[in-house]
C-alpha cells in the first residue's frame, strides 16, 4: 500500500466518488417526516382535560416507574388538601454533593449499585450442563438451581442468562412469576414467616366472626389455607 | 409604501449604496444607448481610432463581470458536490436544486454589518480585500478562453500571470497587518509563508514547459497544442503538470493546503476581523482562484480551448437566413408553435391523466430545449470560438470538480508538513524536471 506514494490518496478519492452517486440519507424534514422510534415518548408533559383541569392525579406512578429516577414531582393531592411530594427533600443535598464530586473529577458512588456476593458457580454450570444450555427448559433450570443453592442468587441468574442466551429480564420475570422460586436466602424467608406469625391471619378473623355471629351454617366453613 | 420603507431601513450602508447605484447605472446605460443611437457615427470613429484601448477596456469589464457567475458556480459546486460526497443533499431550497444558493449568500454578505475594528488602519483595511480580489481577477486577462478570446496576448503572459498572482500575498499581509489584531497578523504571516513557499515550485514547474514551447505567451502555448490530444504538454511534462497542480492548489489556498483560513480549526486567519462584503471579497477571490488555477492548468498542459481530437471530416453549414426574405419571418412565427404542438403530442397520447395544458407546457419546454440545442449545435459547428469556449469551459470545470472533490476527500496537512513538502519534495522535483527537460531538449535538438 505504502510502496506507491499517493495510492492512499487515490483510494480515498475513489471512496468519495462512490459516495457521490450513492443514495443520500438526508430527510427533507418539513415535507418528509420519519416515524418516531417505537418506544419514543417525547417530552414529558402534563395534560389537561376538556374542562381545563389538570389530568394528573398525583399518583406518582410515573415517578415510581421512571427507570433513571429523573421524575421528581410535587403538588397538591386531588382534593387539594395535602402537599404531596415524590423524592425526599434530603436527596437534594445528596445531589449537590454528587455534582460537586463530579465537577471535581472524582468518582461518584452509586447507591443504587449493590454488588452481589460472588458465589461458587460450579453448581449452576452443572445444572446448565444437565439441561444442555437450553433456554426452553428455563423453569427446570431455575428449580434445579434453587435446589442447589436454596435460593436464586443474582450471580447464578446472570450465569444462566450468559450461558443460555436468554435475556436476564426474561429469566427474572420467569423466576418472579413462580411462587416457589425465591431470590433471598431461606434465612430471610424464615424471618418473613416469623413476622407473618405475629400478624392476625384470616383464620383468626373468621373465628372471631363465627363467635360474633353465633355459629350460623355454611358461611363460616373453615378455610384450609390461610 | 411602509414595506419599502421598512426594507430600506433594514439595509446596511453598502446595501443602500448598491440599491441606489444599480438603478442609476441602469438609467445611465439607457441614456448611453440613446446617445449612441443619436450620435452613432462620430463615436464609432473615435472608438475605431483607439481600438487597442477599447479592446482592453471591454476585456477588463468582461473579465470583471464574468468573475461573478464563475464564483457563484464554483461556490455552488463546492456546497453541492461536497454535500453529495457526504451523503447529504446539500442546498435544495433556493432555486432549482438550490442553484441560487450562491446568490443568496452574496445578498447575505451585502446585508451584513461592514465592521471595522477600533484601532484598525482603515485605509489599508479597506484596500486589502480589493488587492486580493484584483490580484486574482487581473490574471484572467491573459488567459485565452477561445481562439482570439483573450484580454491581451502578452508575450510575457506566464510571467505576468505569476507576477500578478503573487500580489495576493500583499493583500493578505495588508489584511493581517491592518486588522489591529495579533492573531490576524499571525494568520497573514502564515498565509504569506505558505504562498511564497509554493510560488517557487509553481514557477519552476512551468520553466520546463517554457523551454519546450519556446514562448511565454499563453495564446501561443495553446496554439502549439492543437490537433490530437496526444500533442498536449501533459504527456511531455507529466511531472511538471503534477507539481504545477499541487503547487497551484496550495497557491490558491485549497484543501489539503488551506491552512491560511482552515475554517474548521482556526478563525479564518488574516480575515478574522472582516465581515460583510469586505469578507465577501476574500471569499470571492478564493472561488475565482479555483477557477483560475483550473483554467491555467488546462491552458498550459491540457490544450486550452483545443478540442481533444480534430473532427475527422469537415462540416460546413451553408446557412443563410437572410436569403429566405419574408419567409424567415413566417418561419420564426410558425416553427415554435408547430414544434410545441409536435412535442406536446406524445404527452397527450401517452396518458389520459395528463391534461391538455400540462401536455402543452411539456411540449413548450421540450421544444425550447430542442431549439436551443439546435442553435447551440449550429453555433458550435459554424463559429470556432463557440467550440473553443465550450472545450475550455468543459476542461476547466472538470478541474474545478477535481479540486472540490479533493476538498471533500483529503484532510488538511500540518503546517510543518506543508513546508516540508514544498521545500524537500516539490522544489527538488521541479528542479529535476527542469534539468531533465533541458537535457532532453539538448539531446534531441543536438
Amino acid at each position: 500500500m505504502s510502496l506507491i506514494p499517493g495510492l492512499g490518496i487515490v483510494s480515498g478519492m475513489a471512496v468519495t466518488l462512490r459516495r457521490f452517486f450513492e443514495p443520500k440519507v438526508t430527510v427533507r424534514y418539513p415535507e418528509v417526516r420519519l416515524d418516531p422510534p417505537h418506544k419514543f415518548r417525547g417530552r414529558l408533559q402534563l395534560l389537561y382535560d376538556e374542562w381545563g383541569t389538570l389530568k394528573c392525579e398525583t399518583c406518582f406512578q410515573c415517578a415510581q416507574a421512571c427507570p433513571i429516577e429523573c421524575i421528581d414531582m410535587g403538588g397538591l393531592d386531588t382534593r387539594g388538601r395535602y402537599h404531596v411530594h415524590w423524592g425526599a427533600p434530603e436527596t437534594y443535598g445528596e445531589r449537590r454533593e454528587e455534582s460537586a464530586l463530579r465537577r471535581s473529577g472524582r468518582t461518584v458512588p452509586d447507591p443504587a449499585n449493590r454488588p452481589f456476593a460472588p458465589i461458587d458457580l460450579g453448581a449452576v454450570d452443572a445444572v446448565l450442563e444437565d439441561f444442555d444450555h437450553d433456554p426452553a427448559h428455563m423453569l427446570e433450570i431455575l428449580e434445579a438451581t434453587q435446589a442447589a443453592y436454596g435460593y436464586l442468587p443474582v450471580a447464578a441468574l446472570k450465569r444462566i442468562s450468559n450461558r443460555t442466551g436468554a435475556w436476564y429480564a426474561m429469566i427474572y420475570g420467569t423466576a418472579s412469576y413462580y411462587r416457589h422460586l425465591r431470590f433471598d436466602p431461606p434465612g430471610a424467608t424464615a424471618q418473613d414467616a416469623a413476622v407473618d406469625a405475629h400478624r392476625p391471619t384470616e383464620a383468626t378473623y373468621l373465628a372471631a366472626f363465627e363467635t360474633a355471629l353465633g355459629g350460623s351454617g355454611s358461611a363460616t366453613k373453615p378455610r384450609t389455607q390461610a | 409604501m411602509t414595506v419599502i420603507n421598512r426594507t430600506w431601513d433594514r439595509l446596511t450602508l453598502p446595501g443602500k449604496i448598491v440599491f441606489t447605484v444599480v438603478p442609476i447605472l441602469l438609467a445611465l446605460l439607457i441614456g448611453l444607448v440613446a446617445v449612441i443611437a443619436i450620435l452613432g457615427a462620430p463615436i464609432v470613429n473615435v472608438l475605431a481610432d483607439n481600438l487597442p484601448i477599447v479592446r482592453f477596456v471591454v476585456a477588463a469589464t468582461i473579465v470583471l463581470l464574468m468573475t461573478i457567475p464563475t464564483a457563484f458556480l464554483v461556490g455552488y459546486m463546492e456546497l453541492k458536490c461536497i454535500a453529495l460526497m457526504n451523503l447529504r443533499i446539500g442546498p435544495d431550497r433556493v432555486g432549482p436544486f438550490g442553484s441560487l444558493m450562491s446568490v443568496v449568500h452574496g445578498l447575505k454578505m451585502l446585508m451584513k454589518e461592514d465592521f471595522t475594528p477600533t484601532g484598525a488602519d482603515r485605509i489599508v483595511f479597506t484596500w486589502a480585500p480589493i488587492v486580493v480580489y484584483l490580484a486574482s481577477v487581473m490574471t484572467l486577462l491573459v488567459i485565452p478562453f477561445g481562439p482570439g478570446l483573450f484580454g491581451q496576448d502578452l508575450n510575457l503572459g506566464l510571467l505576468y500571470f505569476f507576477g500578478i498572482g503573487g500580489l495576493s500575498v500583499v493583500g493578505m499581509l495588508m489584511a493581517g497587518w491592518a486588522s489591529f489584531n495579533k492573531y490576524s497578523l499571525l494568520g497573514g504571516m502564515r498565509a504569506a509563508a505558505q504562498v511564497i513557499s509554493y510560488e517557487i515550485p509553481l514557477t519552476l514547474s512551468v520553466v520546463g514547459l517554457i523551454l519546450l514551447a519556446g514562448t511565454m505567451s499563453l495564446n501561443q502555448i495553446v496554439l502549439d497544442q492543437s490537433g490530437w490530444f496526444t500533442g498536449w504538454y501533459i504527456w511531455r511534462q507529466p511531472l511538471g503538470a503534477l507539481i504545477f497542480f499541487i503547487a497551484a492548489t496550495a497557491e490558491a489556498n485549497r484543501t489539503p493546503f488551506d491552512l491560511t483560513e482552515a475554517d474548521s480549526e482556526i478563525v479564518a486567519g488574516y480575515a478574522t476581523e472582516y465581515s460583510g462584503m469586505r469578507f465577501g471579497f476574500f471569499y470571492f477571490a478564493e472561488f475565482v482562484n479555483v477557477f483560475i488555477i483550473a483554467a491555467l492548468m488546462v491552458t498550459l498542459f491540457l490544450g486550452g480551448w483545443n478540442a481533444p481530437f480534430p473532427w475527422p471530416w469537415p462540416i460546413t453549414l451553408n446557412l443563410d437566413p437572410g436569403g429566405l426574405g419574408i419567409e424567415l419571418l413566417i418561419l420564426v412565427a410558425v416553427v415554435p408553435l408547430l414544434l410545441t404542438l409536435v412535442f406536446a403530442a406524445p404527452f397527450w397520447i401517452a396518458s389520459s391523466r395528463i391534461k391538455g395544458w400540462q401536455a402543452l407546457i411539456g411540449g413548450f419546454v421540450l421544444a425550447n430545449l430542442f431549439l436551443v440545442g439546435l442553435v447551440a449545435t449550429a453555433a458550435y459547428i459554424s463559429l470556432d470560438w463557440v467550440a473553443g469556449v465550450f472545450w475550455f469551459m468543459t476542461k476547466t470545470y472538470v478541474f474545478v470538480f477535481i479540486l472540490v472533490w479533493m476538498r471533500g476527500t483529503l484532510p488538511r496537512v500540518r503546517v510543518d508538513q506543508l513546508m516540508d513538502f514544498a521545500w524537500k519534495w516539490l522544489l527538488p522535483a521541479s528542479l529535476l524536471n527542469l534539468f531533465v527537460t533541458a537535457a532532453a531538449i539538448v539531446v534531441v535538438k543536438g
